[in-house]
């Protein structure tokens, strides 16, 4: 029993041309892969991510965490004089609560995706197409239990005129 | 699409108008306080001379890079550079201002100072002048070639035009790294001439470039909303946004660069600039000056519907006018005047070399037609999106 189609693509734009008619005739698209992110693909697909607003507090998590340790370390733990400057010296802790910020923004943010994404080390790939790995663009649909043979030729077929290189059905 | 600009007579008037109220109020501050109102003629002739710097740079940096999305929207940094020699002119007037403002042009400034008389034989009145009409000779010079090309590229189609105008703008910004620098150096930061920063340059390089396309937005959007510009959307709008919240990272950067090196080692001799600029009135245009051009752009700026929305962005970029004259006024003024204190004088000045820069950008752009014709990434800039 096949399960999914495949419309291969090598162009941005049949793609996005390609993707707009499937929406059109309300056909699921369940993923689509493409070699670079393209901020259309997200709009059509209607998916949001909130990745950037995490990020955003994760940023503000490592700022906050970074600048009282800091200060507990170097003002009420082990308050020592160097070069003249005050025990709560502000632009000496900047470049520490900077750099701790960006590592905690990037590491935390990496860590959701791999979440949301589920991944995880050693995971076994579930590669559709070994052209996603490269640079194709791919449309994968799921067929429906539901779908008649008729309704699978007309997706096969819409693919195929709008600039799809080959479909495959698996 | 094919509209071109023509200066309205009200916006003709009104220019006219800030021009005279400029002149009248230089007029009388040169009786009440001279040597403040030579403090304010530098400090507007530079900052419109940076705006026109940072312009031309992103011109040229769009050809380098090849970006085709800003392609319609280049004839507006393009008229921006038809302001130099105006400001070349203006600028050499301040050779009878010299005295009140650099501390070294003094006839024996050298006599009891060491190291004025170790700057000497770089820091003396003609030679001052001659690299100042060296450097804006090279500017002028290599803007009338962009212009040029870029007219010529309106009759004739193809892509000889695009890559010359390339191959001018990688000699151009060359040329600005090294004159641009040397300007800085000269115009601003030998008015403290016992203190000096090897980052100035770059800082106020990228202070000009971040300001200029803050105005260059400004028009745009002021265009925009007359009619013209039909083609511009939200995601060029959300590109040029980008610009703004990088160069907000890069402005503090290295803003902050050159005053931990300074804070950390806390050398006398290099502290004094800022203990002079935090202290008084000064204090507050000191962290103004921070809110203004970092804080606020880099925190509103952040998500990516402030980033299209144009209201935000108009708000921002007129807080950035203001950013960048709190910026040179903070660096310019406490070497010069002992207190800070902000009068008509001030806003006179301002208002009258902004009426004039009007003026020269908006003749500039009625001479040509707004959207350059035959670039070849017109296509890509019209359908540009996210």
């Amino acid at each position: 029993m096949k399960t999914s189609i495949l419309g291969i693509f090598e162009e941005e734009d049949s793609l996005i041309s390609a993707l707009k008619k499937i929406r059109d005739k309300n056909i699921e698209i369940t993923e689509v892969f493409t070699p670079y992110p393209i901020h259309e693909v997200f709009k059509i697909m209607k998916r949001k991510s909130k990745l950037q607003t995490a990020a955003f507090f994760y940023a503000l998590y490592g700022l906050v965490v970074s600048y009282g340790y800091v200060y507990y370390t170097s003002v009420i733990s082990y308050p020592l004089t160097y070069g003249g400057k005050p025990y709560h010296a502000i632009p000496s802790f900047i470049i520490i609560c900077f750099v701790t910020t960006i590592c905690s923004a990037i590491f935390f943010s990496v860590v959701t995706f791999f979440i949301r994404a589920r991944l995880y080390p050693g995971k076994k790939p579930n590669i559709v197409d070994l052209r996603i790995t490269d640079n194709a663009f791919v449309i994968l649909i799921n067929t429906q239990p539901e779908m008649t043979l008729s309704d699978i030729k007309t997706i096969n077929s819409l693919l195929m005129k709008n600039g799809a290189v080959e479909v495959i059905e698996k | 699409m094919d509209k071109k600009y023509s200066v309205s007579p009200n916006l003709k008037y009104a220019a006219v108008i800030l021009v005279f109220i400029g002149i009248a109020t230089v007029s009388l501050g040169f009786y009440f306080t001279p040597e403040k109102t030579w403090a304010n003629l530098l400090l507007n002739n530079y900052y419109f001379i940076s705006i026109a710097i940072g312009a031309t740079f992103f011109y040229a940096i769009q050809y380098i890079t090849q970006s085709g999305w800003s392609a319609q929207f280049q004839r507006i940094p393009l008229a921006f550079g038809s302001y130099l020699p105006i400001a070349g002119i203006l600028i050499l007037f301040l050779f009878f201002g010299m005295n009140s403002i650099y501390h070294w042009s003094l006839p024996n400034a050298a006599v009891h100072d060491p190291l004025i008389a170790h700057k000497s034989p770089y820091l003396n009145i003609p030679f001052f002048f001659i690299r100042i009409i060296i450097f804006f000779s090279l500017w002028i010079l290599m803007i009338r070639l962009l212009l040029r090309t870029s007219i010529k590229e309106d009759q004739v189609s193809g892509m000889k035009f695009f890559n010359k105008s390339e191959f001018y703008s990688k000699i151009y910004i060359f040329i600005l790294a090294i004159t641009f620098s040397l300007f800085t150096f000269d115009v601003i930061m030998s008015i403290d001439v016992h203190w000096f920063s090897t980052i100035f340059a770059v800082k106020n390089f990228i202070s000009s470039f971040y300001h200029a396309i803050a105005i260059i937005i400004l028009i745009v959007l002021l265009l925009n909303r007359y009619g013209y510009f039909t083609t511009f959307t939200k995601s060029h709008l959300h590109k040029f946004s980008k610009y703004l919240l990088i160069l907000s990272f890069i402005w503090a950067y290295l803003w902050f660069m050159e005053y931990i090196v300074i804070w950390i080692a806390g050398i006398q001799e290099e502290t004094i600039y800022f203990v002079a600029r935090t202290q008084g009135k000064w204090k507050l245009f000191f962290f103004l000056n921070i809110i203004i051009n970092w804080a606020i752009p880099f925190l509103v700026l952040l998500p990516a519907k402030t980033k299209q929305s144009k209201p935000v962005i108009l708000f921002i970029c007129i807080l950035l006018i203001i950013g960048q004259w709190v910026d040179l006024y903070l660096q310019i003024m406490p070497g010069i005047l002992g207190k800070s204190s902000i009068g008509l004088i001030e806003i006179g000045t301002f208002v009258g070399y902004a009426g004039l820069f009007t003026l020269v950008v908006a003749k500039a752009l009625s001479k040509m037609p707004l959207i350059p014709k035959n670039h070849p990434y017109l296509n890509e800039s019209i359908n540009d999106h996210l």
